[in-house]
């Protein structure tokens, strides 16, 4: 409840800051601290501390894993600001208007991974989208980000379609809107009706295979300082929703969805892993690379056991974190093509080896956070006893997943080229150092995190 | 059959005619008037079930805003049958039978659930009325409607962001 | 008389009652454009129309004669259906709105009790609001079916200023709301005979209100669809004969009823003011008619100021027009309504 209310508060304080403040580092200062202070707030009602006591009507519920996962995803914008909030400077003149789109979405995020009635859920998704159309579209005068933002908006509108209908299924087979789970017996065909409709547009939300054809040439298309944004922090809330959902309200009917998950699962990490080897531009990799790791995800939402909430939680962290460290090098360089890691290595020996960690972290090598994340949804999928092939499947497809991030550490390490030259302040590669440390501390103590979801 | 039931017959199969005029019709501003004729035909649907705020608020925010700016945009952009993109026969005949798979679906869905029995409350149900709608709205459902207003300010927010001039 | 579980009587009542209100406005709308030439005549130290009858008393059945008698040209450019579709749904629009005004106290017929009301509807307000909102569709289909950029433009010009001074009304009609706790006509003109008309407690509500009736009416200085300078006046430029007719009508039927929807919301409807016509011990049926007179007079009264605006008051340019709507009457008008609420809130402590 906490951060639900800061968030807004701070979207709010936020947009009037655009026209109150003139100073560029005020508004980013600004920021910064109201992330901080949403941060300990979200913190604080995790040791039993809430600010303010609002009778929901048993709509939102603040477990231990929303909180703890809200935590999570506060810490990585935290990061996202400290690394990429400059960069935002470049895409338009409305600085303060993006960083209160930013608090929206995650005011939606917090709704989103809380909610316990399908009216909550619907306005968590749609506060996180329309920001984000927004955002997608903010460089106004580049024709790519304005039919990505077209794109995003129209495919979106169908898919939050799609939930509403579902809701609407659920809601005249149910007669209620709160995720109690269904109980009736034997299921009508309204609910499983109603269940495939929500199944499929959780789907798009996530960009899960079949539904993931919007977010290549929408990550590409952004500005990359926002697909930084929405491939990290609002994908995994996404799929804080979507096992919140299929948990709270489909459980009872694991038997009846879970193959069609496991196809789904399957198919992500085929097409992601496969495309994202043929692709030459890094940024374009890293929207395929997303669509593989959603895969991984995916196996979570299969499972649903507790392994499977740890897991997703790591997972979570894990790629959140690397992705946002990419992607703030990727922004400082000017050729976004893998030619452009050319010797970048010598040029910035530090920024090279804190990229590699991170890619390593995603690619699931050992000691990294990433591997740690993955060995959880393998389990997890081990855990339930079927569908063995999967478990097999995505070790495959994760070997095939080394392929293309160490393409980027090849061409960093060993290739010779000019090398751009970037500006990188010394903040800035401390921030990165501390994170790669993170990433390889969660590596080695995942406990740190689990921990908090039992105590 | 009573009168409800005529009006209820008339009025939805008014209301499928419509809708599907609107995926027919080849010129787009008469889609959009189609369209607007389907809204009508369901805020008729909404007037049997005495629902008489849902009746205007519906007419107010599609047919008389929302409809008004897609026509505006269409007239605009001058849009007419020759500017029409032309799809490949295969992606027309995947799109209908991926539609009709859905409809089976749906009506198969609908066509054993138990709800049928229950008769929907016409002329006594009173709970579309504004004022018992206001009471619910303003109790039961009071944090969405509280929490929509995030969603609203920022879309507005949004809105600003890409109208401003630069 | 039961058939189909029908109240026959009932049907026959309200059909009858339609016809006449129907029937009404269209003489008011045709001796208003009367009124506005011989009103702008003597602002302008001229005689009027004075030779058809006396005082050139038929003059609106010459000029309707005229319109009926003229040749129908339809552009062969143009969708024809839609190309007649713009007028009629102009007045059709225009008519509907009078389905909610409460004319006056109920008659008296055979024990029975005729309300003069056609439909007293849970949400009368948001009833004329949805229906002034359709409004905008009558002037865009037609100027769009001619198939002309004038039109076009002004059709498109019309839509917007439609749009944006909706919502200012919108607003100032919130504040209305709170004072009544009710959107039902009927409940609003008890409302004032028991505590006084709204203008008293809203003065500024209705100065928007009234400023935004001017915008949807398309009255000047709020007449850019028809700016015949830059737009060749406008959206029905291409129109002849009675389809010309019909939107030219639309705009007076259009003034009489938000005339009469102004005095029903804010000036007490058919109420006679300080005094209680109740006690005087009349028939119920003298009362009525009594009421209706007085609803007219007042519904005349804003005819007058409507048209004494137009011939004093130049057009706005669209700017200013979207300025006054956005910048000035949506804050004025928010303004208005969280006043009200404070003071209400104080008030009830």
């Amino acid at each position: 409840m906490n951060a639900l209310l800061l968030t807004a508060v701070f979207g709010v304080i936020m947009m009037l800051s655009s026209f109150l403040l003139t100073s560029k580092t005020a508004i980013r200062g600004l920021a910064v601290s109201g992330m901080v202070i949403v941060l300990a707030a979200n913190v604080l009602e995790m040791m039993g501390i809430v600010f303010f006591k609002i009778d929901t009507k048993d709509m939102i519920a603040f477990d231990r894993f929303s909180l703890l996962f809200n935590s999570i995803v506060f810490i990585s914008t935290l990061v996202y600001f400290l690394l990429s909030a400059r960069d935002m400077e470049k895409v338009g003149i409305n600085y303060g208007e993006y960083f209160a789109l930013i608090f929206f979405v995650l005011c939606g995020v917090t709704l989103s991974s809380s909610f316990h009635s399908l009216l909550i859920l619907f306005l968590g998704i749609e506060i996180i989208s329309i920001p984000l159309y927004i955002l997608t579209g903010s460089d106004k005068r580049n024709l790519k980000s304005n039919e990505a933002s077209l794109k995003y908006f129209l495919l979106g509108a169908f898919s939050t379609g799609l939930m509403l209908m579902g809701i609407a299924l659920i809601y005249g087979a149910t007669g209620t809107f709160s995720t109690n789970g269904i109980t009736t017996s034997p299921t009508s065909a309204l609910v499983i009706a109603g269940m495939l409709l929500l199944m499929f547009s959780m789907a798009f939300k996530v960009s899960a295979a079949p539904f993931h054809f919007w977010t290549p040439d929408v990550y590409d298309g952004a500005p990359t300082v926002f697909t930084s944004f929405m491939a990290t922090i609002v994908k995994v809330a996404a799929f804080i929703a979507f096992m919140r959902l299929f948990n709270d309200e489909f459980g009872s009917l694991q038997s009846r969805w879970q193959l069609l998950i496991a196809l789904i699962t399957a198919i992500t990490l085929f097409i992601g892993n496969i495309t994202a080897v043929f692709q030459q531009s890094v940024k374009r990799m890293l929207a395929y690379s997303s669509i593989s790791q959603a895969g991984f995800m995916m196996m979570a939402i299969f499972a649903m056991n507790a392994d499977a909430r740890e897991g997703l939680l790591l997972y979570s962290a894990a790629y959140c974190l690397a992705t946002i460290g990419i992607f703030a090098v990727l922004m400082k360089l000017k050729d976004y093509s893998f030619d452009g890691f050319n010797a970048f290595a010598k040029q910035q020996p530090l920024l090279a080896a804190t990229t590699t960690i991170f890619l390593l972290s995603l690619a699931g090598i050992p000691l990294t956070a990433g591997f740690l994340s993955k060995f959880w949804m393998i389990k997890a999928v081990a855990g339930t006893g079927k569908y063995l092939w999967l478990v097999i499947f995505a070790v495959l497809m994760a070997v095939v997943s080394v392929y293309y991030y160490f393409r980027v550490i090849q061409a960093m390490y060993f290739k010779e080229g000019d090398g751009q030259t970037i500006e990188a302040s010394l903040p800035f590669k401390w921030t990165l150092v501390l994170l790669a440390g993170i990433i390889v501390l969660l590596g080695v103590f995942p406990n740190w995190i689990i921990y908090w979801l039992y105590f | 059959m009573n009168i409800t039931q005529i009006l209820f017959w008339f009025l939805s199969a008014l209301t499928v005619f419509s809708a599907l005029m609107v995926v027919v019709s080849k010129n787009p501003v008469y889609s959009v008037l189609w369209l607007i004729f389907t809204f009508f035909c369901i805020s008729g649907h909404y007037i049997m079930l005495n629902a008489q705020f849902l009746f205007i608020v519906n007419i107010i925010v599609y047919a008389g805003a929302i409809m008004v700016l897609f026509l505006f945009v269409i007239m605009l952009m001058n849009l007419n049958q020759s500017s029409e993109p032309k799809k490949h026969r295969w992606l027309r005949m995947a799109g209908v039978v991926a539609g009709g798979c859905l409809l089976l679906v749906l009506v198969a869905a609908l066509k054993n659930i138990d709800i049928k029995k229950q008769v929907a409350e016409t002329n006594t149900g009173d709970i579309g009325l504004i004022g018992n709608l206001g009471k619910v709205l303003f109790n039961q459902y009071v944090v969405p409607f509280e929490i929509s207003s995030i969603l609203f300010l920022s879309a507005m927010v949004g809105t600003v962001v890409i109208g401003k001039k630069e | 008389m039961y058939l189909l579980m029908i109240d026959w009587w009932f049907i026959l009542e309200k059909f009858l009652l339609v016809g006449f209100v129907v029937t009404f406005s269209l003489l008011i709308a045709m001796y208003t454009t009367y009124a506005e030439r011989k009103i702008a005549a003597f602002l302008q130290d001229r005689r009027g129309p004075n030779r058809a009858g006396p005082f050139g008393i038929l003059q609106p059945l010459a000029d309707g004669g005229k319109l009926f008698f003229k040749e129908e040209i339809i552009p062969l450019a143009s969708s024809k259906f839609l190309f007649v579709l713009g007028p009629s749904l102009a007045m059709l629009t225009a008519m509907l709105t009078s389905a909610v005004i409460p004319w006056s106290t109920p008659l008296q017929i055979g024990g029975r009790d005729v309300p003069l009301q056609i439909a007293d509807l849970n949400i009368g307000i948001l009833y004329v609001f949805g229906v002034v909102s359709l409004g905008v569709y009558g002037i865009m289909i037609g100027g769009w079916a001619s198939n002309n950029k004038f039109s076009l433009l002004a059709a498109v010009r019309g839509a917007s200023q439609m749009i944006s001074y909706e919502l200012s009304m919108g607003l100032a009609l919130i504040a209305l709301l709170m004072l009544t706790g009710s959107l039902q006509m009927s409940v609003i003109v008890q409302n004032q005979i028991v505590h006084g008309w709204h203008v008293i407690y809203q003065p500024l509500g209705f100065l928007i209100f009234f400023i935004c009736a001017l915008a949807e009416c398309n009255r000047t200085p709020f007449d850019l669809p028809e700016a015949e300078n830059e737009l060749n006046f406008g959206y029905h430029q291409e129109y002849s004969s009675m389809k010309l007719g019909l939107y030219l009508f639309a705009e007076y039927v259009n003034m009489f009823i938000s005339g009469t929807v102004m005095a029903t919301l804010f000036f007490g409807g058919y109420d006679i003011p300080f005094v209680n016509e109740a006690s005087w011990g009349l028939s119920p049926n003298l009362l009525a008619f009594i009421g209706f007179v007085v609803l007219l007079a007042k519904a005349f009264f804003f005819l007058f100021v409507f048209i004494w605006i137009r011939w004093t008051i130049p057009r706005f340019r669209y700017d200013q027009l979207m300025n006054l709507g956005w910048k000035k009457l949506i804050p004025l008008a928010l303004v208005n309504m969280v006043a009200t609420a404070i003071v209400m809130l104080l008030r009830n402590r």
